[in-house]
């Protein structure tokens, strides 16, 4: 602190005066200031000091100062008076003292030295200011500021934890949308299927008897027959489609070779290959772990990836068939950190990719590819049933099947990935995904 | 050789008849009965060799036939076959055509299905009880 400025006293003030102003400011100021010697006697105290500290003034004048200070602060006596003996001057230093009552108080200390005529210093000016109230008003800021950093944390975990269950609300309600939109299509095509499967046999069986009762059927009876018997095909593979799409649902899982399941399926699809003039290159990456897989549901999904894309290709062209084992990096919408997301950032998957060279998708398509009844193929073609069906498998199977255009165009990708749960060393990936039997 | 005599339980009269028409064709004996009720009787005055029962039928439905059939001594070992409108071929296939142990066919079937199941049924069963003669 600053020495302050004192205005030199005009000399004709007369002493008097002079001690009566010093009287009145040490009476009037609402700091206590004493005025102790050099050797810690207390010689000046004022109104202030003695609401302060409990004290009148002819209880405590000529009383050593350590009566103020608790035993554990005595230390500080020789720690600060000898540099004010010396002219130093003390700014607000904070520390504790005693009352009468023997209550500790926190109080906030300026000292400055006094000196005489000569400039020698004879004693020390005390004043002090109880802080107690304004230390313990900060103490409360401070923990109320950490009561509030508390709750903001609180908060935002809240909040972080009102979004996931908002997510997975979401996720649910689709789910429930998905499923009672199944149970409705499962509970319709167990009803359809019994009212429409009947006629259709009795239409095939009657087909088949005049096949075998017309002795010599013309060029025409024939086609007639023949048309009856692929109308029947086609209006049964519409129920069939209903009804795999209604009993999809119902997974048994066992280990399996992806490989395996992959190179079979094209088997069943060799018959459409040839006769499409398409020809089929494996690109299987060998090694692979295996998978907890409902193979006939599998199966079914690679051999109606496969046969669309055989579709997509009239002129012929090239079936590529793809595995590989994938390491998921990215975070996205099926790839997160929770265990609620599909698949975990770091985990190791199984990759399937069927590609064409047909003229691929028309983007304005894309989005319904995977509604039922929705179908780019001509009339009596497709039933616009499988993808919807490849879907609910894949997603059964706890994994994901998306379908676009190749990077640069020239046909299309069907991709589904699936969980590997162990590798052909017999290690464990860690992943435990898998299907769940439902 | 005698012919094989299959009975047909099935609520659908002209599917019944179709299939009758053709298998007669085909040189099977064949008997119809389209109510599940009257069923046991009619297997009892007809004894059966093979028969192909509907799984859907209002009253009795091909379930509780073949239980009452199978609690019979005569028909202990005769073989049963459901018809159903209610599973797709595909999990036909997938199945080995076999649900809760019993042997089925998908409707709509060919007449060459139906005569292949007869056959492959009929000669298991005669390699599993050669000494066995029919009623």
């Amino acid at each position: 602190m600053a020495t302050p400025r004192v205005e030199p006293l005009a000399r004709e003030v007369p002493i008097d005066e002079v001690r009566s102003r010093l009287e009145a400011i040490l009476e009037i100021s609402n700091d206590g200031i004493l005025v102790v010697s050099l050797d810690g006697t207390i010689l000046a105290w004022n109104r202030a000091a003695e609401q302060i500290y409990g004290y009148r003034a002819d209880q405590i004048v000529g009383k050593p100062l350590t009566t103020l200070v608790p035993p554990d602060r005595l230390h500080e006596l020789s720690e600060i008076y000898p540099g004010v003996a010396r002219g130093g001057v003390i700014d607000q230093f904070e520390t504790v003292r005693v009352r009468r009552d023997g209550v500790h108080i926190e109080v906030s200390l300026s000292i400055m030295p006094i000196r005489d005529r000569n400039g020698r210093v004879t004693s020390a000016l005390i004043i002090m200011r109880d802080i107690t109230a304004a230390q313990l008003a900060l103490q409360e800021a401070a923990q109320s500021s950490e009561k509030l950093s508390d709750r903001e944390r609180m908060l935002k975990r809240a909040l972080v934890a009102l979004r996931e269950s908002h997510e997975r609300a979401k996720s649910a309600q689709l789910q429930l949308v998905q499923a009672a939109k199944l149970e409705s299509i499962g509970r319709l095509a167990a009803g359809v299927a019994h009212e429409v499967k009947n006629p259709l046999a009795v239409i095939l069986f009657a087909v088949d008897y005049l096949a075998e009762s017309i002795p010599n059927p013309d060029g025409n009876i024939q086609v007639a027959l023949t048309d009856a018997r692929e109308a029947v095909g086609r209006a049964d593979s519409v129920i069939r489609g209903l009804l795999d799409f209604s009993t999809a649902t119902e997974l048994s899982p066992s280990e399996q070779d992806v490989n395996k399941l992959v190179r079979r399926s094209l088997q069943l699809v060799r018959h459409s290959l040839t006769k499409s003039h398409v020809f089929a290159v494996e690109e299987m990456e060998e090694g692979l772990p295996s998978a907890m897989l409902d193979r006939n549901k599998i199966e079914q999904v690679f051999v109606n990836l496969m046969i669309n894309a055989i579709d997509a290709m009239p002129t012929g062209g090239t079936l590529i068939v793809r595995t590989r084992r994938d390491r998921l990096t990215v975070m996205g919408s099926d790839v997160g950190v929770r265990k609620t997301d599909r698949f975990q950032v770091g985990q190791s998957v199984i990759v399937v990719e069927i590609e064409d060279t047909g003229t691929g998708i028309d983007e304005t398509a894309r989005p319904r590819l995977f509604d039922p009844f929705f179908t780019t193929k001509p009339p009596g073609k497709g039933t616009g049933l499988g993808l919807a069906v490849c879907k609910t498998i894949v997603a059964l199977h706890g994994g994901t099947i998306r379908i676009g255009n190749k990077e640069g165009g020239g046909g299309a990708r069907a991709t589904v990935v699936l969980h590997g749960i162990r590798s052909k060393e017999g290690q464990s990936d860690g992943e435990g995904a898998g299907p769940t039997r439902r | 050789m005698e012919k094989v005599r299959v009975l047909l339980v099935d609520d659908e009269p002209s599917f019944t008849r179709m299939l009758k028409l053709n298998l007669e064709k085909r040189g099977f004996t064949v008997m119809v009965e389209n109510n599940g009720a009257y069923a046991y009787t009619v297997a009892q005055d007809f004894m059966p060799d093979f028969i192909f029962l509907d799984v859907i039928m209002p009253d009795v439905d091909g379930g509780e036939v073949a239980a009452k059939l199978r609690r019979d001594p005569n028909f202990k070992d005769t073989p049963i076959v459901f018809l159903t409108a209610g599973v797709s071929r595909e999990a036909t296939k997938a199945k080995g055509n076999i649900i809760g142990g019993q042997q089925y066919l998908a409707k709509p079937v060919t007449v060459d299905e139906v005569v292949a199941t007869i056959e492959k049924v009929m000669k298991k069963k005669t390699k599993a009880t050669p000494a066995s003669p029919r009623g």
